[in-house]
């Protein structure tokens, strides 16, 4: 096709989410999960939140089934509802069509397989799909392969936060002018034996297998498993092409905590420069902003200091808050990116997710948490998202409705 | 005992299968890669199994003209005819 005159950096575009997708443990598809976060289902079954229903060749071939690591299946089946959703790649310049989807792990269970072969049978035990599985890069790979996309295409990885990062760098990528349309987004199936074992080892997951989010009994996260995709597109070009706008990302902001790899600044210091990065991003004030989708992870630190970091960017005038984890477990590098698809579905039908397993407050999270089941919020414009990485790296994404 | 072509068909055919290719247990000699859809990285595990399963040792120089199935079932074999005949 004629290729389209490109943006030039500092020229103003807005950038409309034209396709999502969600493959969860409690639904597949971004409408089925926003329905299913409603109606306060949990996917956490024995201390994990598995992905049991979900079947690969419902969006690959067997054959390329076998060649994928699960993070990179899971990647494939989010990035297919997307990019039907959005029509693509039909209409939009496959030149200019970039894939930005990115993983905190990588194919860990691969990774743990092949060790295992290469400790008992040596050289020749080694798959030669080992390494095409394994790296972190894969999913965006493949996505952009099933497409025929010719524009950028990496991973970003910043552990919990990779989902926001990659939604937020999309976004820039398209600012830039690099790309006209961004598949991006975050992935991850992480629950493998050795994982899990390295999270209760740091004393991370929750002892009682319970994500209870701002509880005052909140003991660690719950695992969890899936990907979340979405379109990215210039304004111009969607509304041009006659695309479905399902809403727009009007903010990013990302900060270092530089304080420990583990563990949040006391003082929410990163995570309030995100907050605040996006909403100067977005040109907005924080009493524009009527909801916040938490990072939220069940762990007694980011709880605390994340309500903390809100207080310091919101003074008094936080908007109600709630964590999809609660729900669905922790993504780790998917969460950001599932999160922005409950953040769209809440702007788009002015109705908020509930925070699950909420029953007794906790004095130093002191919010409004949405526990008692989804609230009607009518004149939700604005809404927000966080997301923070181990290794102190923090993303958040400012929204807003169609 | 001797390997016949058929042998060495089912195991080609066998491979086919566990890489989930398509129709893997309809390909013929006549089969070229290409047509199967077969790239370098399922030929790695073609050759894997058939050393495993005929005793032989397939060198890349020896891969590197082969593009079909039939062209792979006379390499297994005459592979396999030079070690039984060579002393062990």
């Amino acid at each position: 096709m004629t290729p389209r005159a490109s943006s030039h950096p500092g020229e103003h575009v807005d950038i409309a989410i034209t396709g999502r997708g969600v493959v969860s443990s409690i639904a597949e598809g971004p409408d089925a999960f926003f329905d299913a976060l409603l109606d306060r289902r949990s996917g956490i079954v024995d201390g994990g939140a598995p992905c049991s229903e979900f079947d690969p060749t419902s969006a690959m071939t067997a054959k390329a089934a076998r060649r994928s690591d699960r993070y990179t299946q899971l990647a494939l089946c989010a990035a297919a509802q997307a990019t039907a959703e959005a029509g693509l790649p039909d209409g939009v310049d496959v030149e200019r069509l970039a894939v930005l989807v990115g993983t905190g792990v990588g194919g860990l269970k691969t990774l743990e397989d092949e060790c295992r072969a290469f400790i008992d049978g040596g050289v020749r035990a080694v798959s030669p799909l080992f390494v095409p599985m394994m790296m972190p890069n894969a999913a965006a790979g493949m996505i952009a392969m099933d497409l025929g996309a010719h524009g950028p295409g990496f991973s970003v990885s910043s552990a919990c936060a990779t989902g926001s990062h990659a939604i937020g760098e999309a976004k820039r990528m398209i600012e830039r002018g690099e790309a006209d349309v961004v598949v991006a987004g975050g992935t991850e199936a992480a629950m493998t034996p050795l994982c899990m074992a390295a999270f209760e080892r740091m004393g991370a997951l929750s002892r009682k297998g319970v994500s209870r989010p701002f509880d005052a009994n909140r003991d660690g996260f719950v695992m969890g498993e899936g990907a979340g995709v979405l379109v990215l597109e210039r304004g111009d070009l969607a509304r041009e092409r006659g695309a479905t706008i399902y809403g727009y990302v009007v903010g990013y902001g990302a900060s270092n905590d530089a304080f420990h790899m583990t563990q949040p600044d006391e003082t929410g210091r990163g995570a309030t420069k995100a907050m605040t990065a996006a909403l100067s991003d977005a040109g907005v004030e924080p009493s524009e902003v009527g909801y916040i989708n938490a990072h939220g992870t069940s762990t007694p630190f980011n709880d605390k200091i994340e309500t903390r970091a809100i207080h310091n960017v919101f003074n008094g005038g936080s908007p109600p808050v709630s964590s999809t984890k609660s729900a669905i477990g922790h993504l780790l590098g998917a969460a950001g990116a599932v999160e922005a698809v409950a953040v769209l579905c809440a702007l788009a039908r002015g109705i908020l997710p509930p925070t699950l397993n909420f029953e007794e407050p906790d004095p130093e999270c002191d919010l409004d948490y949405v526990p008692d089941g989804p609230r009607e919020a009518p004149g939700l414009t604005l809404a927000m998202s966080n997301s923070f990485g181990f290794g102190g790296q923090n993303a958040c994404l400012a929204f807003k409705k169609a | 005992m001797a390997i016949t072509e058929n042998d060495v068909l089912e195991e080609i055919r066998d491979q086919l299968e566990s890489i989930k290719v398509p129709g893997a247990r309809e390909a013929t000699p006549d089969n070229t890669w290409a047509e199967l859809d077969v790239d370098s990285l399922d030929l790695v595990e073609l050759v894997k199994a058939l050393e495993d399963k005929f005793g032989v040792t397939i060198s890349d120089d020896d891969l590197k003209p082969i593009e079909s199935v039939g062209a792979a079932i006379d390499l297994t074999m005459r592979l396999a005819d030079s070690t039984e005949g060579s002393p062990a």
